[in-house]
């Protein structure tokens, strides 16, 4: 080809335009608000040099348009293609909030469905950067139909891929079911919001005053809805997070997760494991001390850390190999379990389930919620999640009991009835039906209402509960138990446990699915 | 294709008290003072556990705590947190400061694990920096937690004959 | 020597001090092994270690008297060393330990029950006409009366413990508004602390300095002292750094109130080793605030200007022996600073931060003496107190010990829990502190921070921070991840996984 003719003069023409396109006014656009662009979010996910862009210069030039106009810039504001995140394949779309405010209209919508589909043949996760205004009016219905087609992939892809949606603009309207329906949502602080309706509509039928942030900023998804997983106060940390994050992922489901090379720096055996959990029942401890002892150093990936903190939910790595963790978190309402920790624990747990991550429960749970409120909303279809979710997985689940487990709380949380592997008991584990102060005044209750210093009889009739019953080798003895094990060596024993369980497979029924309470 | 290439070249760390050390990334094993460059290296051993050497002395370190991009780190003794930003993410926090104004709220968390003996103020009251608002007691010893600020208090965390552990907020003030 | 085997009634530095002077003197010591400590230093270095680890009451066994004795008798030792703290001022021990014939090593259950009850003893030292701070006259009943006496005396006004010190049930009350609810915590705090909430009243002196002096005497009645120790750096009264001698006192002053000391010891027949505390206020006017019927933690400091092992004294005292030296026999050579490592975070008020001892390394120079209880892979025990360490520093005058302070602090490395090294390496640069100008309120109002912030310091840690941050996020091969490896699945498990969908 000669390269001064007019073929390749046409082809470097339109790389010019593209390249005035994005031009540094562009660019300042997004500066000026705290952001970066589209293309800058691209060069932090993807290894440089690896990203392919797809379909940049599709334009909505032939759209019908129903009202209002629509510019014709070429990649109709998204970014789609596929490069490798730490040297593993990954698709991916960035969506640029400075063509016609980021908004969905067909073409757009298209590009996306693209890659999805793309995603779903070879088996690569998929991730989003969500910066848009929402579905583009001017092209009304069928930008409509754009999203559906978006989420229809979604749900299609469920649980065969992994999908993480990071939002770093606003998410309004309707726009808001792809991170609702992805695995994990990470955000952006003060930067990003997700709403369904929006502020104004808010003030026009409520007349409720209240701003973006309030309604549906980062902390508000983090710590309340539990819409977004992961918060971060910066752009760059939360793409390098995300990173990082995705590391811990198998590829598609039928994949074993990755594994890091294991520098060996985490000793088996730690005797600082006997020194946390204090010898007073009443006392609480930080649980995360208690992962990070077990875990490889530095592998722990709080989920969701804002959110139900009541359980702990995350990833770490055991001789390299991923782990999905659910802990109950003893200082904060005692390690209770209610509504919300529940669904948080069910859908962290299917998602370890759906991609083969193994799972590890630390247990010191004294019960559920008790009270009118969490009655009311549901606790009992709410907390059947969590039990339904630990049954179902046919991943390698193993139970390691700290300190209480009572009751329904104990059936609930990965006991081998329901089908968990290895259940371990620290000597500190007290098991049974109920706490020793609500099972002695029930038992007792004729003594103690007939007793001259009840306060006493109390103390002593609790005591000799707490020996007889609420002692972990007594399920030992009767097998509920596979082992009471010393603090110090459980790292030791998961790694030979899961070890042990490494080709697990078990036959899922025959079904179509189950019939989840929701 | 043009995708911009995000060429970090300094990295910015800041203190607690908002003081800001510049290092030039890719990061050096030396530090400039003046015109000289004075050589850092990060080490371990047996001996002395994990230790910084500068100018021929060695500084016990410990990395206490790190959590996305901060970093709590006990040096010689004494425990600073940074924050670790690319100069993007600085100009957006100033950014970001001068437009949503600043949010005056003093968090109030316990210092050491205890129990609450006596709470002296309630929500509404006014309180002035160094007013005594609640005794927190540990290791046998009661200690009188004061006010930082001047202001209102806007909650009260803490109850009585409780037991709390290092760094629950115990009360919040809105400075005035 | 009649005693021949001394058991420790105690742990931690005091017990391995003891054990120093003892097997110096050829003399056996036996150690009590807990459940809660069951390997520490003083075990290591002891001749016989008595295993308590058995032991399930809820009392420890340094504060039970029947059990102590107990073991005295099972391991047949001539003398008991209560060390300080924990029993060491108990009347009731002392005699249990003479009813028992073994010796106790320390004042009489008489001076220890007199001086031991503040009102008693500030009773005793009217009559002796020791100048005071003027107080109530005996405890006081309620906080009708509490107020009332406070008008009299005239705020400020402290109210102190009857049954004990180190701050526990002590306040300071400026205003009669106050005194109701002050009295009430005070009491409360002193029943908590003491088992005896009974409290009184004092003229509260502004700003003092505490000078304190050490006694010796013994049992034929001779009475000396050796000097004093200044100890106004006090924190909450807690003392973290002492020196001897005092910057405040000349020779005079010293003779003065050397003489007042040996006088109150006199006043009790006070034998074996004792301190007397005053207050000396700006006008250099002394006052006599309590005397401590025991060995105190601050005691190296004299040993190192006077060249007289204290231990040593209060064994040969036991022994029955007559004291060597005459008052004008004692000189006072050099200058001496002790400062208290304690296992606490300057940064948090001095929260205690117990944990276990990774690494430990203290200055060997030969102007730093080193007491200490703990080595590496000790643990520091939250039930019992925060001290890892003493550094004793010498010096021939005060700008001299100061000079070599600096240096030994710095030599200090310590991994595993925080400590107060900032503090100290702040306090020896502090004008107030170099001028000897500071009193008892220095650290609570003269100190907005209780560590200096050494910009290079600083500097390094953030650039420590940035390299950390590096490393995670930023360098090639921050996330070292095997993909191919989660391919590598047996045929068992892919052939099922696939034929499942």
């Amino acid at each position: 080809m000669d390269l001064s003719g007019k073929h390749y003069k046409a082809f470097v023409d339109r790389q010019d335009a593209l390249k005035k396109q994005y031009g540094p006014k562009h660019a300042e656009k997004q500066h000026s608000k705290g952001k970066l662009t589209a293309q800058e979010r691209i060069s932090l996910l993807f290894d440089p040099g690896t990203f392919e862009e797809l379909d940049a210069f599709v334009t909505p030039a032939n759209q019908p348009v129903e009202f209002g106009t629509v510019e014709r810039t070429y990649g109709d504001g998204v970014i789609v293609g596929h490069g490798k995140v730490n040297g593993r394949l990954v698709f991916g779309f960035a969506q640029d909030f400075t063509v016609m405010g980021g908004s969905l209209g067909y073409v757009h919508a298209k590009k996306i469905a693209k890659i999805q589909e793309m995603a779903l043949k070879m088996g690569t996760p998929i991730i989003g950067m969500m910066d848009s205004g929402g579905a583009r009016i001017q092209e009304g219905v069928a930008s409509l139909s754009g999203y559906a087609a978006i989420f229809h992939n979604i749900i299609q892809s469920s649980g065969i891929i992994p999908q993480l949606c990071v939002i770093m603009g606003p998410a309004a309207g309707g726009a808001v079911y792809s991170p609702a329906l992805t695995d994990f949502v990470f955000m952006v602080n003060h930067t990003s919001y997700m709403f369904v309706t929006g502020p104004n509509v808010v003030k026009e039928v409520l007349n409720e005053d209240v701003t973006s942030e309030e309604l549906g900023g980062a902390e508000v998804h983090g710590r309340k809805s539990g819409v977004a997983h992961m918060i971060y106060d910066d752009e760059e940390n939360t793409i390098l997070a995300l990173k990082k994050f995705l590391a811990y992922l198998p590829s598609n489901n039928v994949e074993n997760p990755p594994v890091v090379a294991d520098d060996g720096l985490t000793p088996d055996v730690n005797e600082k494991l006997r020194d946390i959990v204090p010898d007073d029942p009443n006392k609480a401890y930080d649980v995360k001390d208690i992962i990070q002892l077990i875990v490889d150093k530095n592998s722990f990936f709080e989920t969701a850390e804002l959110y139900a903190p009541n359980l702990v939910t995350g990833f770490g790595r055991l001789k390299g190999k991923t782990i999905g963790i659910v802990a109950n978190q003893p200082k904060v309402l005692a390690g209770v379990l209610d509504i919300d920790s529940s669904t948080k624990g069910a859908r962290f747990i299917r998602f370890c389930d759906a991609f083969n991550i193994p799972i590890l429960t630390l247990e010191d749970v004294p019960g559920f919620l008790p009270g009118t409120d969490q009655e009311h909303a549901g606790i009992i279809r709410h907390g059947a999640k969590l039990l339904f979710a630990y049954s179902e997985a046919t991943v390698p689940r193993i139970t390691i009991i700290l300190r209480k487990a009572y009751g329904g709380a104990f059936i609930v949380m990965n006991s081998k009835s329901l089908g968990g592997d290895f259940s371990f008991a620290w000597p500190t584990a007290e098991i049974a039906v109920m706490g020793p102060d609500g099972a002695v005044a029930i038992l007792y209750r004729k003594e103690l209402a007939s007793s001259k210093n009840p306060k006493e009889l109390k103390k002593e009739l609790v005591k000799k509960y707490r020996d007889k019953v609420a002692n972990p080798f007594i399920a030992d003895e009767s097998g509920y138990i596979d082992e009471v094990i010393d603090p110090a060596v459980t790292r030791k024993k998961i790694v030979s446990a899961f070890a042990a369980l490494n080709n697990k497979w078990v036959k899922v029924p025959a079904r179509k699915h189950g019939n989840m309470p929701l | 294709m043009p995708i911009d290439k995000l060429n970090i070249k300094k990295l910015y760390a800041l203190s607690s008290e908002n003081k800001r050390f510049c290092f030039p990334q890719p990061l050096k094993h030396s530090i400039r003072i003046g015109k000289r460059e004075y050589e850092v290296k990060l080490k371990a051993d047996d001996k002395y556990g994990t230790y910084v050497l500068w100018k021929n002395r060695k500084y016990p370190v410990e990395i206490i705590r790190s959590r996305q991009n901060k970093y709590e780190i006990l040096f010689n003794d004494i425990s600073y947190t940074f924050t670790v930003e690319t100069p993007f993410s600085m100009r957006r926090m100033k950014m970001l400061s001068s437009t949503r104004g600043k949010v005056e709220k003093e968090v109030l968390r316990a210092p050491m694990p205890g129990k609450i003996i006596d709470v002296m103020v309630r929500e509404g009251s006014t309180v002035l920096r160094g007013e005594p608002l609640l005794i927190l007691e540990a290791m046998k010893m009661q200690n009188e937690i004061q006010s930082p600020v001047n202001g209102k208090v806007i909650k009260v965390l803490a109850k009585a004959n409780t037991n709390v552990l290092k760094d629950d907020i115990l009360v919040e003030i809105k400075v005035e | 020597m009649k005693i021949k085997r001394i058991l420790i009634a105690n742990r931690g530095e005091i017990a391995v001090r003891i054990i120093k002077t003892a097997h110096r003197m050829n003399i056996e010591t036996v150690a009590i092994r807990t459940a809660v400590e069951p390997d520490a230093m003083f075990h290591s270095l002891a001749d016989i270690v008595y295993d308590d680890t058995e032991d399930i009451s809820e009392i420890p066994v340094f504060l039970n008297i029947e059990k102590l004795i107990e073991i005295a008798l099972k391991t047949k030792s001539d003398a008991v060393h209560p060390g300080y703290g924990f029993l060491a001022e108990n009347a009731y021990f002392a005699q249990k330990c003479i009813e028992n014939n073994i010796v106790f090593i320390g004042p009489s259950p008489d001076a220890l029950y007199k001086m031991g009850n503040k009102t008693i003893a500030r009773r005793i030292a009217l009559a002796a006409k020791i100048p005071m701070a003027i107080g109530s006259d005996g405890n006081i009943g309620d906080e009708e009366e509490a107020v009332t006496v406070a008008e009299k005396i005239g705020y400020p006004v402290i109210i102190k413990a009857a049954s004990g010190g180190g701050g526990r049930g002590m306040r300071i009350v400026r205003k009669s508004e106050e005194m109701e609810k002050m009295f009430i915590i005070a009491s409360k705090e002193a029943e908590k602390a003491f088992n005896d909430p009974s409290v009184f009243i004092e003229k509260y002196i502004e700003n003092p300095k505490h000078i304190e002096f050490q006694i010796l005497g013994d049992t034929k009645g001779n009475i000396i002292h050796l000097g004093e120790r200044e100890c106004s750096i006090q924190r909450k009264h807690q003392k973290l750094l002492e020196e001897a001698p005092s910057m405040a006192l000349n020779n005079n002053l010293r003779k003065k109130m050397g003489k007042i000391a040996v006088q109150i010891a006199s006043a009790v027949n006070y034998y074996s080793a004792g301190t007397v505390e005053f207050l000396l206020d700006s006008e250099k006017n002394f006052y006599f605030m309590e005397m401590n019927t025991r060995i105190q933690v601050e005691h190296p400091v004299t040993e190192v200007i006077t060249g007289i092992d204290l231990i040593e004294q209060q064994i040969r005292i036991a022994n029955g022996e007559m004291l060597k030296f005459r008052q004008e026999e004692i000189k006072f050579k050099g200058w001496a600073i002790e400062c208290r490592i304690n296992a606490e975070d300057v940064q948090a008020g001095f929260a205690p931060d117990p944990g276990k001892i990774e690494k430990l390394s203290l200055p060997t120079e030969s102007c730093v003496r080193v007491d200490t209880g703990v080595q590496a892979g000790s643990s520091i025990i939250a039930s019992f107190d925060s001290l890892i360490a003493k550094l004793i520093i010498k010096g021939k005058d005060r700008k001299d010990a100061i000079r070599n302070c600096k240096m030994a602090l710095d030599k200090v490395w310590i991994k595993g829990t925080k400590t107060t090294l900032p503090f100290f390496r702040m306090l020896v640069r502090n004008p107030k502190f170099l001028d000897g100008s500071f009193t008892t309120a220095f650290i609570e109002k003269d100190l907005d921070k209780f560590y200096l912030n050494s910009e290079y310091e600083e500097m390094l840690a953030a650039w420590l921070a940035t390299k950390l941050f590096v490393e995670e996020n930023l360098s090639s091969n921050s996330i070292n991840v095997d993909f191919e490896n989660g391919k590598k699945l047996s045929p068992w498990l892919l052939n099922k996984r696939i034929n499942q969908f």
